[in-house]
């Protein structure tokens, strides 16, 4: 039976502004299909999909797992004899899928657009100003401790902070959520394929894969992000378990001593700690960590432009973000221990600043395909469409 | 003038170290020679001199070179006497034979003795000359390539008449209402200059323009063509040294593709009716005159295709991406889909693919349309397979656009058979299709015979400008589809060939492929038996008939192939250095030993290219049969059956022709030569078999130049078969 085809010639325009600009120099001889090491034999990718993107048939690509079972190793790139660069197109047309699936949509654009930059920027920057203004803690120089000292926590509260943080954290979580299921449901109905055998084996199976960083072993091109990705996927578990480890060490303190008990010695109470303290270790490596991994990430695409292309604005964006919430975190800490008071309040504001941006956006920036491509990694096991390992 | 012969053996280049030379200057002298001697190296001035001297001083009027072949070294060899013939003992003996054997030596006396009797036969040619040959050219049709070759044959000092069927000039271009790029950086769409072209032809004294006019008749032959045409029920006649027939195309008949639906639906339109629609200032849907929203371009709309058109019109690729473009600048939001078999987009026309490619609103993919159905809104549903989106698809569009392709004008008309030849014969020499364009007063037909598909017979690599008949040039689109740039280029070199032709025949030379060749056919018409056999296998119409079947031979009409020469049974035509009594003595004057160990074979070589083929076994230094004789004709097709007859009853054990290529592809210089060449030899094995003798002993074999390397195959194999069936009975005799 022959498809009714209707190009949406929006849609192509928004894959070359979104980082996709060489996507019509394409003359589809397959080149680029031939020389992935990440896709299936059977009806490999990227070829397919740049023709689907060429004509504006969102609706072949949203729904497609292949979209995301790209890494964008750029072998692709690299050997395109046309300049077409599909490893740029289909990253703009992943953005464009985060975008499809999200809730709220006019979140999804808005990150996705420089314009939004601005506002996005000053929602937060808002909110903190507010509380700290409501507080009467505009005069930083004079915010100290107990002790005496510099201390974040005194000029937050963690309660304000948690205020703002957890329902963040919940509607990033949910609005993922939902876009996620709508994305599985779209790739059910799409494919046809109804996912067979123990769903929880494929998660199982792509969480390994995941932490093990295995596909991105197969790409040739850039191959060094392999290292860089792992450092700063690495350190930012490293710092979730920080953060965790920091709630334990207020809250259990707090609990206890509002249960009227006296807190183990070993719940520190507010921050800061001691540099002695293992919170302290493991926060300040992790740092460390996302300090290199960040700065390779950025180095490697830099030396690999020629071959992989430059990248859109979207990926930069979230790595931007990243670096800002190391080098805001990093510094905070050292001027703190320097103990210039203005200058570490604002440094730590900023902090909090990029931090909310990171979290509160995450369904739709760049941070969103640590989920969508697990969610197609999962699918593609499961409905046996997966690269031979 | 009494005629003294030198002869003059080289021994450079190995022919001293490989030859008892001593031994051929004894046989030179034996065969009469007057004046033999020995020089290191002749090439060279010392060479060169040292025959001049000898001319001067001995007056030596006739120079046989023994040395290298006839192939090289023509330019140094040229003493300024027209008698001078080469012997080539360098590529055709010790190049390709071992040195110091005795079979390698008998091999190069053999070809001194021949190079010597050749010689005696022959007589210096004179050139025919015709006073007052005409310069004017004749331009058969007024669109770009007529217009071209008008202007460039005026620019050259010509005076031009230009013969245009229609009111107006121009043809298909000046219909146009945007050309394709030219200038980098190709990717803008250009106002057509034919506009500025017509105007430079107006204006231009040298060039006589004939407007709504036919032609009536041409009679004649190069430099002397009586044109009579018709304007508006005028005749005018005037006389044209040779013509450029630019005739051009008309649009493929659409109708005839049924599934493609034009003729059915009214917004099924062709390319040609596209810019028409453009010219208009906008493009509309014809059934409701609403703009645009959609297009689709079906490619190679029953072109490629075994059904319509078996060919490619070359030009519709990129008209349909410039088509695309008025389409996208007339509305942002337009969509155009492209369906295309193969994308060509040859040379800098890749630039405009490419820039439209990049157009977000132009959507390529390859495929096959199925078909094109309407829907109620009078849109266009077309449905196309094997795309490069994996299925088969069905795309909506307010309008379809078929690229239709270019039929020439020389294939409108009826067929008709040569005279005496059957529709079922195996061979038939030309095609003659009545298209009323040229109506030539030639016995062959009225019009240039055509090849293929109705194009004029211009093989594509023997003589690309030529057709079938000297001093008439197809140019432009009638010769072969092609687009602007390439038109302006054919029609460019046609007029130039045309000058040539026109400065040739004032010369009294050949023009092509035997440029400058001052012979021509000499008939002895007092024994001729008006058997038609030369004006029937002439393939170039040269010798016409008067009415009791007498040959009435044109010269300039004439390439000097030699094929009349080769078909005459009663041997009455012959040139006065090429002739079938100078082939025959050299034939029967090749020495044949009596042992059976030493049989003897004559290679007919080809001079277009078995022979050079032969020169380049040499340069490779391969090695062949010492048992060959190889004598070059002037094409395959001039050997004549007496000549075989000769050689068998010497003792000759067997005659190998080499040719050209026949057939459907062929590559014969002569257009028919090596396949005439076949079919006479096809007739010698009756003959053989009254004789007694095997008819394997006579075989052809068709040759190319790149295919040197397989000769010393095909010359030992030969042998071998000789062998096996033992020694001519004549020998001895």
């Amino acid at each position: 039976m022959a498809e009714q085809i209707s190009p949406d010639l929006g849609f192509v325009k928004d894959v070359i502004a979104g980082g996709g600009e060489s996507l019509k120099k394409c003359f589809q001889c397959a080149t680029c299909s031939v020389v992935c090491n990440l896709t299936p034999d059977d009806k490999p990718f990227p070829r397919k999909e740049m023709i689907y993107a060429q004509w504006g048939l969102k609706d072949k690509l949203f729904p497609n797992p292949d979209i995301w079972l790209c890494h964008q190793c750029s072998d692709c790139t690299a050997y395109c004899p046309r300049g077409a660069k599909p490893g740029e197109v289909l990253n703009a047309v992943r953005k464009l899928s985060i975008e499809n699936y999200s809730v709220p949509r006019f979140l999804g654009k808005a990150v996705g657009s420089p314009g939004s930059l601005v506002p996005l920027l000053a929602i937060p920057t808002v909110i903190f100003f507010i509380i700290l203004a409501s507080l009467g803690h505009l005069n930083l120089d004079a915010i100290r401790n107990e002790a005496g000292k510099i201390a974040y926590s005194s000029l937050l509260k963690s309660y304000y902070i948690d205020g703002v943080f957890v329902p963040i954290f919940l509607f990033a979580v949910v609005s993922l959520a939902i876009g996620v299921s709508r994305y599985w449901k779209d790739m059910i109905r799409a494919t046809g394929i109804k996912p067979k055998g123990s769903i929880l084996d494929a998660i199982t199976s792509t969480i390994g894969e995941i932490l093990a960083h295995k596909r991105f072993e197969k790409c040739n091109v850039t191959i060094d992000r392999k290292l860089a990705h792992m450092l700063v996927f690495f350190s930012f578990i490293g710092l979730a378990i920080t953060t965790a480890w920091a709630v334990t060490y207020l809250y259990g303190y707090e609990i206890m001593h509002a249960m009227g008990k006296t807190p183990y010695p070993w719940l520190l109470g507010p921050s800061p700690y001691p540099l002695t303290d293992p919170v302290k270790w493991l926060g300040n490596i992790s740092a460390l960590a996302l300090l290199i991994g960040i700065t390779l990430v950025i180095s490697n695409r830099k030396k690999n432009t020629e071959k992989a292309g430059k990248g859109g604005y979207y990926d930069w964006l979230f790595i931007y973000i990243v670096f800002a919430i190391m080098a805001t975190g990093i510094l905070a800490e050292l001027v703190r221990l320097a103990d210039i008071a203005i200058l570490a309040y604002v440094i730590y504001f900023a902090h909090l600043v990029v931090v909310f941006f990171l979290f509160a956006y995450a369904p739709f920036s760049k941070m969103a395909h640590m989920v969508y491509r697990a969610t197609a990694m999962v699918f593609a096991k499961a409905t046996e469409r997966d690269v031979q390992s | 003038m009494e005629k003294k012969i030198g002869v003059y053996i080289c021994t450079d280049c190995e022919i001293g170290k490989a030859l008892d030379i001593d031994q051929l200057v004894k046989v030179a002298t034996k065969m009469k020679a007057p004046v033999v001697k020995t020089h290191p190296s002749l090439c060279q001035k010392e060479g060169v001199d040292f025959i001049k001297k000898d001319m001067a001083a001995e007056g030596v009027n006739a120079v046989i070179i023994a040395a290298c072949s006839l192939r090289v070294n023509y330019d140094v060899f040229d003493l300024g006497i027209p008698l001078v013939e080469r012997v080539n003992l360098r590529e055709g003996v010790v190049w390709s034979h071992p040195p110091n054997d005795e079979e390698t030596q008998m091999m190069a006396e053999d070809y001194i003795r021949m190079g010597i009797l050749k010689m005696q036969k022959m007589e210096a040619p004179e050139p025919y000359k015709v006073e007052d040959l005409c310069k004017n050219v004749l331009v058969v049709g007024g669109g770009l390539a007529g217009i071209t070759a008008a202007n460039e044959a005026a620019k050259a000092g010509y005076d031009v008449y230009l013969v245009e069927k229609g009111d107006s000039l121009g043809g298909w271009m000046a219909k146009l209402y945007k050309q394709t790029p030219t200038k980098p950086p190709y990717t803008d769409l250009e106002d057509p200059f034919i506009n500025d072209l017509i105007k430079e032809i107006q204006q231009n004294p040298k060039i006589k323009v004939y407007t709504s006019s036919l032609i009536e008749k041409i009679d004649g032959a190069p430099g002397l063509y009586d044109v009579t045409i018709k304007q508006n029920g005028n005749v005018e006649t005037f006389r044209a040294g040779a013509i450029v027939s630019a005739s051009g195309t008309i649009p493929y008949d659409v109708t005839k593709i049924d599934h493609l639906g034009f003729g059915k639906y009214p917004n099924v339109i062709t390319n040609y009716m596209m810019e028409e629609l453009a010219s208009k200032g906008q493009i509309v849907r014809p059934s409701d005159g609403k703009s645009v929203a959609s297009v689709a371009f079906i490619l190679c709309a029953g072109q490629r295709d075994e059904n319509y058109l078996p060919y490619c019109s070359a030009t519709c690729c990129i008209e349909s991406l410039k088509q695309a473009k008025y389409v996208r600048n007339q509305d942002p939001e337009a969509k155009v889909y492209i369906f295309y078999r193969d994308m060509r987009t040859p040379g800098h026309y890749e630039y405009f693919y490419k820039s439209m490619q990049n157009d977000p609103g132009v959507f390529l993919t390859k495929g096959d349309v199925k078909g094109v159905l309407e829907d109620g809104n009078k849109n266009l549903n077309i449905e196309v397979e094997n795309t490069l989106l994996g299925e088969k698809i069905v795309v909506n569009a307010d309008l379809v656009v078929l690229a239709t392709g270019m039929v020439p004008v020389s294939g409108l008309g009826e067929e008709v058979l040569p005279p005496g030849v059957k529709p079922e014969d195996e061979f038939q020499p030309y095609v003659m299709i009545e298209a009323d364009i040229l109506n030539l007063g030639y016995r062959q037909g009225g019009e240039l015979p055509v090849i293929s598909n109705g194009y004029p017979d211009s093989n594509f690599i023997c003589f690309p400008y030529e057709t079938r008949r000297t001093g008439i040039y197809a140019a432009g689109t009638v010769r072969a589809p092609m687009d602007i740039t390439s038109t302006i280029e054919d029609a460019t070199g046609a007029a130039l060939k045309a000058i040539q032709c026109i400065e040739s025949s004032i010369r009294g030379e050949a023009v092509h492929p035997r440029a400058g060749d001052i012979s021509y056919a000499d008939f002895f018409m007092q024994k001729c038996t008006q058997c038609k056999r030369c004006t029937e296998e002439c393939p170039f119409g040269a010798i016409n008939e008067d009415e009791k079947a007498n040959p009435i031979y044109s010269p300039t009409r004439c390439r000097r192939c030699a094929i009349c020469l080769g078909a005459c049974p009663e041997r009455i035509i012959s040139f006065k250095n090429y002739s079938v009594d100078m082939i025959g003595n050299m034939v029967k004057n090749i020495e044949v030993p009596e042992e059976e160990e030493k049989p003897r074979a004559i290679v007919f070589a080809c001079e277009n290219d078995a022979y050079p083929a032969l020169d380049m076994v040499g340069i490779s230094r391969l090695q062949y049969t010492p048992f060959v004789r190889v004598v070059p004709l002037r094409c395959a097709g001039s050997m004549n059956l007496v000549w075989v007859a000769d050689a068998l009853s010497k003792g000759i054990d067997g005659i190998l022709i080499l040719g050209c290529e026949y057939g459907e592809d062929y590559q014969c210089h002569m257009a028919t030569g090596s396949h005439l060449a076949k079919i006479r030899l096809s007739k010698v094995a009756e003959t053989l078999d009254r004789l007694k003798l095997e008819s394997g002993r006579v075989q052809m074999e068709q040759i190319s130049i790149s295919e040197y390397y397989k000769l010393p195959e095909v010359l030992d194999s030969f042998l071998e078969k000789l062998k096996g069936f033992g020694p001519n009975p004549y020998k001895g005799f």
